[in-house]
Protein backbone atom coordinates (compact mmCIF):
# COMPACT_ATOMS: atom_id res chain seq x y z
CA UNK A 1 0.00 0.00 0.00
CA UNK A 2 3.04 2.06 0.40
CA UNK A 3 4.03 4.58 -2.63
CA UNK A 4 6.40 3.81 -5.08
CA UNK A 5 9.87 5.63 -4.25
CA UNK A 6 11.14 5.07 -7.97
CA UNK A 7 8.14 6.83 -9.44
CA UNK A 8 7.97 9.91 -7.09
CA UNK A 9 10.60 13.01 -8.47
CA UNK A 10 11.82 13.40 -4.99
CA UNK A 11 10.22 13.51 -1.17
CA UNK A 12 7.38 15.86 -0.26
CA UNK A 13 8.57 19.09 0.51
CA UNK A 14 9.67 19.60 4.31
CA UNK A 15 10.78 22.38 6.72
CA UNK A 16 14.63 22.54 7.13
CA UNK A 17 15.98 22.36 10.55
CA UNK A 18 15.75 26.04 10.59
CA UNK A 19 12.60 25.56 10.20
CA UNK A 20 12.30 28.97 7.72
CA UNK A 21 12.57 26.82 4.29
CA UNK A 22 10.67 24.20 2.86
CA UNK A 23 12.93 21.95 0.32
CA UNK A 24 13.30 22.81 -3.09
CA UNK A 25 11.34 20.35 -5.36
CA UNK A 26 9.04 20.56 -8.51
CA UNK A 27 6.48 18.80 -8.08
CA UNK A 28 5.06 15.94 -10.28
CA UNK A 29 7.04 15.74 -13.98
CA UNK A 30 8.97 17.96 -16.32
CA UNK A 31 7.23 17.28 -19.14
CA UNK A 32 3.99 18.02 -17.84
CA UNK A 33 5.17 21.16 -16.79
CA UNK A 34 6.60 21.77 -20.29
CA UNK A 35 2.50 21.16 -21.35
CA UNK A 36 1.14 22.92 -18.57
CA UNK A 37 3.05 26.40 -19.10
CA UNK A 38 2.94 26.11 -22.95
CA UNK A 39 -0.68 25.63 -22.77
CA UNK A 40 -0.99 29.36 -20.59
CA UNK A 41 1.27 30.88 -22.37
CA UNK A 42 -1.25 29.65 -25.75
CA UNK A 43 -4.49 30.62 -23.46
CA UNK A 44 -2.57 34.15 -22.24
CA UNK A 45 -2.30 35.08 -26.34
CA UNK A 46 -6.25 33.79 -26.90
CA UNK A 47 -7.11 36.49 -23.71
CA UNK A 48 -5.16 38.89 -24.95
CA UNK A 49 -6.66 39.03 -28.42
CA UNK A 50 -10.30 39.26 -26.46
CA UNK A 51 -9.19 42.09 -24.96
CA UNK A 52 -8.22 43.77 -27.95
CA UNK A 53 -11.42 42.96 -29.53
CA UNK A 54 -13.27 44.09 -26.63
CA UNK A 55 -11.74 47.63 -26.44
CA UNK A 56 -12.65 48.18 -30.24
CA UNK A 57 -16.31 47.45 -28.99
CA UNK A 58 -16.62 48.22 -25.31
CA UNK A 59 -20.38 48.93 -24.71
CA UNK A 60 -21.27 45.80 -26.91
CA UNK A 61 -19.28 43.61 -25.22
CA UNK A 62 -20.84 45.23 -21.89
CA UNK A 63 -23.88 44.81 -23.12
CA UNK A 64 -23.45 41.03 -24.06
CA UNK A 65 -21.86 40.30 -20.83
CA UNK A 66 -24.83 41.08 -19.00
CA UNK A 67 -26.48 38.43 -21.23
CA UNK A 68 -24.91 35.61 -19.18
CA UNK A 69 -25.68 33.96 -16.37
CA UNK A 70 -23.89 35.55 -13.81
CA UNK A 71 -24.60 33.07 -11.18
CA UNK A 72 -23.86 30.35 -13.01
CA UNK A 73 -20.76 32.07 -14.04
CA UNK A 74 -20.02 32.24 -10.38
CA UNK A 75 -20.91 28.05 -9.69
CA UNK A 76 -18.82 26.78 -12.16
CA UNK A 77 -15.68 29.56 -10.58
CA UNK A 78 -16.63 27.65 -7.25
CA UNK A 79 -17.24 24.43 -8.18
CA UNK A 80 -14.00 24.25 -10.15
CA UNK A 81 -12.03 25.72 -6.64
CA UNK A 82 -13.56 23.08 -4.69
CA UNK A 83 -12.06 20.44 -7.00
CA UNK A 84 -8.66 21.93 -7.10
CA UNK A 85 -8.89 21.83 -3.54
CA UNK A 86 -9.82 18.12 -3.04
CA UNK A 87 -6.90 17.51 -5.92
CA UNK A 88 -4.45 19.37 -4.37
CA UNK A 89 -5.60 17.19 -0.96
CA UNK A 90 -5.34 13.75 -2.89
CA UNK A 91 -1.82 14.68 -3.61
CA UNK A 92 -0.86 15.11 -0.09
CA UNK A 93 -2.56 11.88 0.85
CA UNK A 94 -0.68 9.91 -1.52
CA UNK A 95 2.63 11.36 -0.40
CA UNK A 96 1.71 10.31 3.73
CA UNK A 97 1.01 6.81 1.75
CA UNK A 98 -3.09 6.80 2.36
CA UNK A 99 -4.33 5.33 -0.61
CA UNK A 100 -7.45 5.18 0.22
CA UNK A 101 -7.70 9.26 0.83
CA UNK A 102 -5.79 9.70 -2.32
CA UNK A 103 -8.86 8.32 -4.84
CA UNK A 104 -11.95 9.17 -2.40
CA UNK A 105 -10.13 12.86 -2.57
CA UNK A 106 -9.13 12.49 -6.29
CA UNK A 107 -12.67 11.03 -6.59
CA UNK A 108 -14.47 14.13 -5.35
CA UNK A 109 -12.39 16.45 -7.93
CA UNK A 110 -13.53 14.33 -10.46
CA UNK A 111 -17.10 14.71 -9.51
CA UNK A 112 -16.83 18.02 -9.36
CA UNK A 113 -15.42 18.45 -12.97
CA UNK A 114 -18.07 16.51 -13.99
CA UNK A 115 -20.80 18.98 -12.25
CA UNK A 116 -18.75 21.28 -14.06
CA UNK A 117 -19.39 20.01 -17.16
CA UNK A 118 -23.23 19.71 -16.72
CA UNK A 119 -23.53 23.31 -15.59
CA UNK A 120 -21.45 24.78 -18.48
CA UNK A 121 -23.86 22.38 -20.68
CA UNK A 122 -27.03 23.59 -18.96
CA UNK A 123 -25.36 27.30 -19.25
CA UNK A 124 -24.80 27.17 -23.44
CA UNK A 125 -28.02 25.34 -23.51
CA UNK A 126 -29.92 28.50 -22.20
CA UNK A 127 -27.77 30.85 -24.34
CA UNK A 128 -28.36 29.33 -27.43
CA UNK A 129 -32.11 29.01 -26.27
CA UNK A 130 -31.79 32.96 -26.00
CA UNK A 131 -31.15 33.47 -29.30
CA UNK A 132 -27.28 33.47 -28.44
CA UNK A 133 -25.11 31.89 -30.67
CA UNK A 134 -21.58 32.11 -31.92
CA UNK A 135 -22.54 34.00 -35.26
CA UNK A 136 -24.45 36.53 -32.34
CA UNK A 137 -21.37 39.05 -32.40
CA UNK A 138 -18.01 39.02 -31.14
CA UNK A 139 -18.52 38.66 -27.56
CA UNK A 140 -20.64 35.53 -28.24
CA UNK A 141 -17.96 34.32 -30.62
CA UNK A 142 -15.08 34.24 -28.03
CA UNK A 143 -17.48 33.00 -24.95
CA UNK A 144 -18.70 30.16 -27.15
CA UNK A 145 -14.45 29.36 -28.42
CA UNK A 146 -13.08 30.33 -25.34
CA UNK A 147 -14.92 28.55 -22.73
CA UNK A 148 -15.50 25.76 -25.91
CA UNK A 149 -11.91 25.13 -25.34
CA UNK A 150 -11.54 25.39 -21.82
CA UNK A 151 -14.28 23.07 -21.64
CA UNK A 152 -11.94 20.18 -23.90
CA UNK A 153 -9.52 20.97 -21.01
CA UNK A 154 -11.95 19.67 -18.47
CA UNK A 155 -12.79 16.52 -19.84
CA UNK A 156 -8.77 16.03 -20.98
CA UNK A 157 -8.23 16.92 -16.82
CA UNK A 158 -11.08 13.99 -16.22
CA UNK A 159 -9.21 11.45 -18.62
CA UNK A 160 -6.27 12.80 -17.08
CA UNK A 161 -7.46 11.87 -13.64
CA UNK A 162 -9.00 8.67 -14.63
CA UNK A 163 -5.38 7.44 -15.51
CA UNK A 164 -4.54 8.64 -11.38
CA UNK A 165 -7.31 6.81 -10.00
CA UNK A 166 -6.20 3.35 -12.07
CA UNK A 167 -2.62 4.30 -10.65
CA UNK A 168 -3.83 4.63 -7.48
CA UNK A 169 -5.99 1.23 -7.49
CA UNK A 170 -3.51 -1.02 -8.64
CA UNK A 171 -2.52 -3.64 -6.34
CA UNK A 172 0.86 -2.41 -6.71
CA UNK A 173 2.93 0.40 -5.12
CA UNK A 174 1.62 3.61 -6.90
CA UNK A 175 3.48 6.61 -8.46
CA UNK A 176 3.25 9.97 -6.10
CA UNK A 177 4.87 11.88 -9.42
CA UNK A 178 1.90 10.67 -11.20
CA UNK A 179 -0.39 12.09 -8.64
CA UNK A 180 1.17 14.95 -8.69
CA UNK A 181 1.58 15.70 -12.43
CA UNK A 182 -2.24 14.93 -12.96
CA UNK A 183 -2.88 17.74 -10.18
CA UNK A 184 -1.08 20.30 -11.85
CA UNK A 185 -3.05 19.84 -14.82
CA UNK A 186 -6.38 19.73 -13.33
CA UNK A 187 -5.21 23.20 -11.28
CA UNK A 188 -4.43 24.24 -14.19
CA UNK A 189 -7.55 24.00 -15.82
CA UNK A 190 -8.81 25.99 -12.80
CA UNK A 191 -6.52 28.65 -13.50
CA UNK A 192 -7.93 29.15 -16.77
CA UNK A 193 -11.23 29.31 -15.76
CA UNK A 194 -10.55 32.05 -13.01
CA UNK A 195 -8.99 33.93 -16.12
CA UNK A 196 -12.53 33.36 -18.27
CA UNK A 197 -14.57 34.40 -15.44
CA UNK A 198 -13.11 37.87 -14.73
CA UNK A 199 -12.57 39.12 -17.88
CA UNK A 200 -15.68 37.45 -19.74
CA UNK A 201 -18.22 37.46 -16.65
CA UNK A 202 -17.43 39.79 -14.38
CA UNK A 203 -14.88 42.80 -15.52
CA UNK A 204 -16.61 46.14 -16.80
CA UNK B 1 1.17 29.57 14.32
CA UNK B 2 2.45 27.00 11.48
CA UNK B 3 -0.30 26.13 9.35
CA UNK B 4 -0.12 21.88 8.52
CA UNK B 5 -0.07 21.46 4.88
CA UNK B 6 -3.71 20.18 4.44
CA UNK B 7 -4.65 23.12 7.00
CA UNK B 8 -3.11 25.87 4.14
CA UNK B 9 -4.66 24.52 1.59
CA UNK B 10 -8.03 24.65 3.59
CA UNK B 11 -7.67 28.01 3.78
CA UNK B 12 -6.11 28.88 0.44
CA UNK B 13 -9.18 27.43 -0.45
CA UNK B 14 -11.64 29.82 1.47
CA UNK B 15 -10.25 32.63 0.54
CA UNK B 16 -10.09 31.70 -3.36
CA UNK B 17 -14.01 31.09 -2.54
CA UNK B 18 -14.69 34.29 -0.65
CA UNK B 19 -13.16 36.63 -3.17
CA UNK B 20 -14.63 35.23 -5.73
CA UNK B 21 -17.98 35.98 -4.71
CA UNK B 22 -16.35 39.36 -3.91
CA UNK B 23 -15.63 39.47 -7.49
CA UNK B 24 -19.14 38.36 -8.82
CA UNK B 25 -20.80 41.06 -7.03
CA UNK B 26 -18.80 43.91 -8.00
CA UNK B 27 -19.44 42.78 -11.32
CA UNK B 28 -22.79 43.44 -10.95
CA UNK B 29 -22.60 46.82 -9.42
CA UNK B 30 -23.06 49.77 -10.15
CA UNK B 31 -25.82 49.58 -12.45
CA UNK B 32 -27.86 52.25 -14.63
CA UNK B 33 -31.51 51.90 -15.41
CA UNK B 34 -30.91 47.75 -14.51
CA UNK B 35 -28.00 47.66 -17.06
CA UNK B 36 -24.08 47.39 -16.53
CA UNK B 37 -22.10 50.20 -16.79
CA UNK B 38 -18.68 50.05 -17.50
CA UNK B 39 -16.30 51.15 -14.52
CA UNK B 40 -12.39 51.47 -14.47
CA UNK B 41 -12.58 50.89 -10.76
CA UNK B 42 -14.57 48.40 -10.26
CA UNK B 43 -12.74 46.66 -13.03
CA UNK B 44 -9.06 47.28 -11.35
CA UNK B 45 -10.86 45.83 -7.97
CA UNK B 46 -11.45 42.72 -10.41
CA UNK B 47 -8.68 42.22 -12.06
CA UNK B 48 -6.25 42.62 -8.94
CA UNK B 49 -8.64 40.00 -7.09
CA UNK B 50 -7.76 37.69 -10.41
CA UNK B 51 -3.99 38.40 -10.35
CA UNK B 52 -4.22 37.26 -6.34
CA UNK B 53 -6.58 34.51 -7.01
CA UNK B 54 -4.07 33.02 -10.01
CA UNK B 55 -1.21 33.47 -7.56
CA UNK B 56 -2.87 31.67 -4.71
CA UNK B 57 -3.46 28.62 -7.22
CA UNK B 58 -0.23 28.45 -8.65
CA UNK B 59 2.00 28.88 -5.72
CA UNK B 60 -0.18 26.43 -2.86
CA UNK B 61 -2.13 24.05 -5.26
CA UNK B 62 0.43 23.67 -7.57
CA UNK B 63 2.93 23.87 -4.94
CA UNK B 64 5.03 26.43 -6.92
CA UNK B 65 5.90 28.17 -3.45
CA UNK B 66 8.44 25.12 -2.71
CA UNK B 67 9.60 25.03 -6.16
CA UNK B 68 13.18 25.94 -7.98
CA UNK B 69 13.24 29.68 -8.45
CA UNK B 70 13.04 29.40 -11.96
CA UNK B 71 9.69 28.49 -11.70
CA UNK B 72 8.60 30.68 -9.22
CA UNK B 73 10.32 33.42 -10.52
CA UNK B 74 8.73 32.83 -14.05
CA UNK B 75 5.44 32.19 -12.66
CA UNK B 76 5.19 35.74 -10.83
CA UNK B 77 6.59 37.39 -14.36
CA UNK B 78 4.22 35.75 -16.16
CA UNK B 79 1.54 36.98 -13.66
CA UNK B 80 2.11 40.33 -13.48
CA UNK B 81 3.35 40.51 -17.63
CA UNK B 82 0.07 38.91 -18.65
CA UNK B 83 -2.36 41.45 -15.79
CA UNK B 84 -0.58 44.19 -16.75
CA UNK B 85 -1.35 43.75 -20.64
CA UNK B 86 -4.67 43.54 -19.78
CA UNK B 87 -5.21 46.54 -17.51
CA UNK B 88 -3.44 48.38 -19.93
CA UNK B 89 -5.48 46.95 -23.10
CA UNK B 90 -8.23 47.66 -21.11
CA UNK B 91 -7.88 51.44 -20.32
CA UNK B 92 -6.59 52.27 -23.77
Amino acid sequence: MEPDPAGSVGTAPQPAADGRRAEVRLPGETSMWVFVLGDMVIFAMYFLVYMVERAREPAVFLASQQQLNQNIGLLDTLVLLASSWFVARSVLAARAGSRELAIRLTLAGGACGVLFIGLKVYEWWSEIHHGHTVATNMFFTFYFVLTGVHLIHVVLGLIILTIVLRDLRRPVPYRVSLVESGATFWHMVDLLWIVIFALIYVMR
Amino acid sequence: MKLTPTRRLTLVWAILSAITVVASILGRTPHVDGRLVASTTVTVCILVIALVKCRLVIRTFMEVRSAPTWLRRSTDLGLVAFWGTVLVLYLA
